[in-house]
């Protein structure tokens, strides 16, 4: 069997391996939202795992590309984003349109209180029948928490094209999501 | 420019006039401060990212080539001198699995596979030399061989790389090819061990890859082509004559 003193030897003899351990430790740190992201992308959970899974591969066969272990995170964005556009999306296209009519909202609908359940399955599937560029941006910035500018860096588009996108998705979501819209949601179960 | 509280949150709510709002989006591009008060004001964000903030309901589980070389049975130091010597101790690389019995090894292999582009396999350094290095571990971790000149003439075909895996501690090959467009395309044989059942030839479209899985003689075998297309049936009768027991 392996010997512990093996290890060492390896990792002291490659020095590339300081940047594999941080795409790794970054791996495990960010999947949840690498595959939140994911599922924006692609609009379907079982793509989601695939693609979240390329993406770490991916970024492990990479990591010597790393020459900061700051903002790891956007770089796995970046990482899942190209191999979407590049390598799955047309295989997932008409996938994709037959699940936009039935988002997995179930997914969300797992809390024990059923009027939580509802909203959060009309919030959900509206986010998800966002067009996929409004539903890319919406992720990064009300989900991940990224600033305009960094996901205008992100995704590759002028900072007024995230405004101008989160202002179109925000017209699409007032109907549910409006903080009255959303009381009379929550109440009447609609 | 200065914007209150209430024209801000007017222009998220989309209520705000035209040209209030292109002053406010143009504002932005210069001014992060602006830019923070907005999202902080954002009625719309909290509600989303209470919802999507609980996907996945537990942690993806993702599955790692290991760092660590796997295990030279007998010969342990004399392979990681090998390998550090040839700078390639970042190939030796074994797949845990976090799932269990949720993936195989096939379908592991694929996704790998499917990973790999043309750019991947031509810059292999598929010297005499490396390949020898290679099919030496390839062959003492498998504790068989890999009928190397068989695979060397395979029509259409050129041998780039011999590469040792793991899956779930049994020792894996994958052998990778590039066609004649350059495309890449790989066998992979795994030591399944004595008690596992043979399997026929099974074609599957596995990750986007055409696929022929077989098992024989406590060995599994893989061929995976680079699309969903790829017409296997060539190789296929080569290599199920060759690696017949």
């Amino acid at each position: 069997m392996k010997t512990k003193h093996t290890q060492v030897a390896i990792y002291s003899m490659n020095a590339e391996m300081t940047s594999e351990q941080a795409v790794r430790d970054a791996v495990q740190t960010h999947s949840k939202r690498v595959w939140r992201f994911a599922l924006a992308l692609s609009g379907a959970s079982d793509v989601a795992d695939d693609l979240l899974q390329a993406t770490c591969l991916r970024a492990l066969e990479r990591h010597h590309q790393v020459t900061s272990h700051n903002r790891l995170d956007s770089w796995l964005m970046t990482i899942c984003r190209s191999i979407w556009l590049n390598e799955v999306r047309s295989r997932s296209v008409r996938r994709a349109q037959a699940l936009s009519v039935t988002p997995e909202a179930d997914l969300v609908a797992s809390g024990p209180d059923t009027e939580t359940n509802i909203f959060a399955t009309e919030v959900f599937t509206q986010v998800m029948q966002l067009p996929e560029a409004q539903r890319e941006t919406v992720m990064l910035v009300f989900v991940e928490g990224y600033s305009y500018r960094e996901a205008a860096a992100l995704l590759e588009v002028p900072i007024g094209t995230i405004m101008s996108r989160l202002s179109n998705a925000r017209q699409k979501l007032k109907a549910v999501l409006q903080p009255d819209a959303a009381h009379t949601a929550r109440r009447s179960g609609k | 420019m200065t914007f209150s509280d209430e024209t801000l949150v007017a222009y998220l709510e989309g209520t705000l006039d035209e040209a209030q709002s292109r002053a406010i989006e143009a504002a932005v591009e210069t001014d992060t401060a602006l830019e923070h008060r907005l999202m902080v004001l954002d009625p719309f964000a909290p509600l989303v990212h209470d919802v999507f903030e609980k996907l996945p309901a537990e942690a993806p589980s993702v599955e790692m080539p290991d760092p660590v070389m796997p295990a030279a049975r007998g010969s342990g130091l004399r392979l990681v001198a090998v390998a550090a010597s040839a700078a390639i101790a970042a190939i030796a690389v074994t797949f845990w699995a976090t799932r269990p019995a949720d993936l195989g090894w096939a379908q592991q292999a694929a996704i790998y596979q499917s990973l790999y582009v043309p750019e991947t396999i031509a810059s292999l350094d598929s010297s005499t030399k490396s390949l020898d290095k290679q099919f030496e571990m390839a062959e003492a971790e498998l504790g068989r061989s890999l009928n190397r000149e068989t695979l060397e003439s395979l029509p259409g075909l050129e041998l780039k790389r011999a590469q040792v895996l793991s899956f779930k501690g049994k020792p894996l090959i994958q052998v990778v090819f590039a066609d004649e467009q350059g495309q890449p395309f790989a066998f992979c044989v795994i030591r399944q061990g004595p008690d596992a059942p043979p399997a026929e030839i099974k074609q599957a479209v596995l990750s986007g890859l055409a696929t022929a899985t077989w098992a024989q003689d406590g060995y599994g075998y893989m061929l995976l082509g680079n699309s969903p297309q790829t017409d296997l049936q060539n190789e296929l009768d080569v290599l199920t004559r060759t690696f017949a027991g």
